[in-house]
């Protein structure tokens, strides 16, 4: 079979490039609302952990963090999938993709977390003892004196942990989403042709990776003109 | 040591707060198969299933990558019905007290081994053997030792069978009871059976390689498995992409549906 019959074939035949088109969009949604989801909570334990560590508080709100960065980042992520959907949503009407939104956001959180936790050890202990003794609050010393710096230092990891989630959200499929990997597979199950199915999802993760890498460069130029260390 | 024992009471909470929400899927609303208009269809990726539940008036077709995942969403609710081959639904019928099928067959279709487009020669000698099988009555033996009344003893090969033209690659997934599933280290079923007699008449050792079923087909045109026998029905979309062997068994697709309360 020629490239181009068969590129007719998997593609314009029975409009099979919709399932790519759409496989996008859900995949972009579910990276989306699990990047939010995992940065909001990556930053609540990431905080707890250094309070404890910093001023002693916050003892059990510490050991949970532990554990769920433990249970997280010791089982596969389609593990944790499968768990939430099969067993913690068993019987309630929740629609999939919010499913696969809380999961990979969940999992997203514990290595938000962990970045954003070395981000706030590698402020100097000097800047929140100088902050104290201005006669600023813990918490506004954090908020104001401590996070900025930190943000700084692990933006970009951040920015990786974001593109890390997204070709981790391939394996959504495994409970009948339709993203964009599943997209290929549907195609690939009716054609049977596996090359152009295959390489076009590929090639559609990599061109989405690379122009987050070239934000993710940006980024760390700019950062480096503003810093004065 | 206090915080430690909240924090246990809490863990355990979690857990006993999600075994709660696993009781109590919705009633049954699919009765015929009309009733299948409009509602959402567990299917398992790439079987003829899928294809035939894409055809149901506004029916939105979930593609699970096992039939057994596409039951378990069946059991909690997640979809309304579930296209599936009829042996196969007897068997989760038989493990799953809350699922029943209906009376009414979806669509009829026929297995057949699959066989690498350019491999003429091997569907010659498979038909042949396949032929004899039938003559001599060990395919119906190999049947009714896995779902007849009486199940009587399962194939064993001769001892002194011939080898002498090395392994046949099969590709199949086995997930597929009572056609080929696991038990143990083994794979067992009609196929698995049905493959060893086929290789004991042919001269050959058969090699069993386990995959995804929509990965069935593609193994086969791209020659990493010889032969493709995974209670592949006969369409017109996979004869253009492979070979079949004379058809072995005449089924029929089923709808399974939450048992009635």
């Amino acid at each position: 079979m020629g490239f181009s019959e068969s590129f007719k074939q998997n593609f314009i035949e029975a409009d099979r490039w919709k399932y790519l088109a759409d496989g996008l969009l859900t995949t972009l949604e579910i990276t989306v609302f699990a990047v939010l989801i995992g940065m909001a909570l990556g930053f609540l334990v990431a905080i707890v952990r250094c309070t404890y560590k910093k001023t002693g508080k916050l003892r059990p709100l510490d050991i949970i963090c532990r554990i769920y960065l433990t249970v997280i980042r010791g089982t596969p992520v389609v593990v944790q999938l499968l768990i939430i959907y099969f067993v913690i949503f068993a019987s309630v009407p929740i629609s999939k993709t919010l499913v696969a939104v809380i999961a990979f956001g969940i999992n997203s959180g514990a290595y938000v977390a962990e970045i954003v936790r070395g981000g706030i050890m590698a402020v100097d202990n000097g800047q929140l003892e100088a902050g104290r003794s201005l006669g600023l609050s813990y918490r506004r010393t954090m908020l104001y004196i401590v996070l900025p710096q930190a943000l700084r230092t692990v933006l970009p990891a951040l920015a990786n942990e974001c593109i890390v989630l997204l070709k981790e959200t391939s394996v959504a499929g495994y409970i009948a989403i339709a993203d964009l990997t599943k997209g290929g597979d549907i195609i690939r199950s009716q054609t049977f042709s596996p090359f152009l199915p295959l390489i076009s999802v590929a090639v559609i993760y990599l061109v989405i990776v690379m122009f987050l890498t070239y934000l993710v460069s940006r980024l760390e130029r700019r950062l480096a003109v503003n810093g004065r260390r | 040591m206090r915080t430690k024992s909240a924090v246990c009471m809490f863990i355990a909470a979690a857990i006993a707060g999600a075994m709660l929400s696993s009781c109590g899927a919705p009633e049954n609303t699919v009765h015929s198969v009309d009733d299948l208009k409009g509602k959402t269809i567990g299917v398992q990726i790439g079987t003829t299933g899928d294809t035939l539940a894409g055809d149901i008036e506004d029916g939105k077709v979930e593609k699970y990558n096992k039939y057994s995942d596409a039951v378990q969403a069946l059991k909690q609710g997640k979809v309304d019905a579930v296209i599936i081959d009829k042996d196969t639904a007897d068997v989760f019928v038989g493990k799953n007290s809350d699922v029943q099928l209906l009376d009414e067959g979806f669509a009829d279709e026929s297995y057949a081994i699959a066989i690498n487009l350019d491999n003429a020669e091997l569907q010659t000698q498979i038909n042949g053997a396949l032929a004899e099988l039938d003559k001599e009555g060990t395919l119906k033996a190999i049947k009714d030792s896995y779902d007849g009344e009486e199940k009587g003893e399962r194939y064993k090969s001769p001892e002194n069978a011939d080898r002498s033209k090395g392994t046949l690659v099969m590709a199949t997934n086995a997930e597929f009871p009572p056609y080929e599933s696991r038990e143990g280290d083994e794979f067992v079923g009609i196929d698995v059976d049905m493959m060893n007699a086929v290789c004991d008449k042919l001269g050959y050792q058969l090699k069993i390689d386990d995959m995804a079923f929509d990965s069935v087909i593609p193994a086969v045109q791209s020659h990493k498995a010889d032969v493709g026998v995974a209670g592949l029905s006969v369409t017109e979309d996979r004869k253009k992409n492979v070979l079949f062997s004379d058809e072995y068994t005449v089924t029929h697709l089923v709808v399974m549906v939450r048992k009635d309360k």
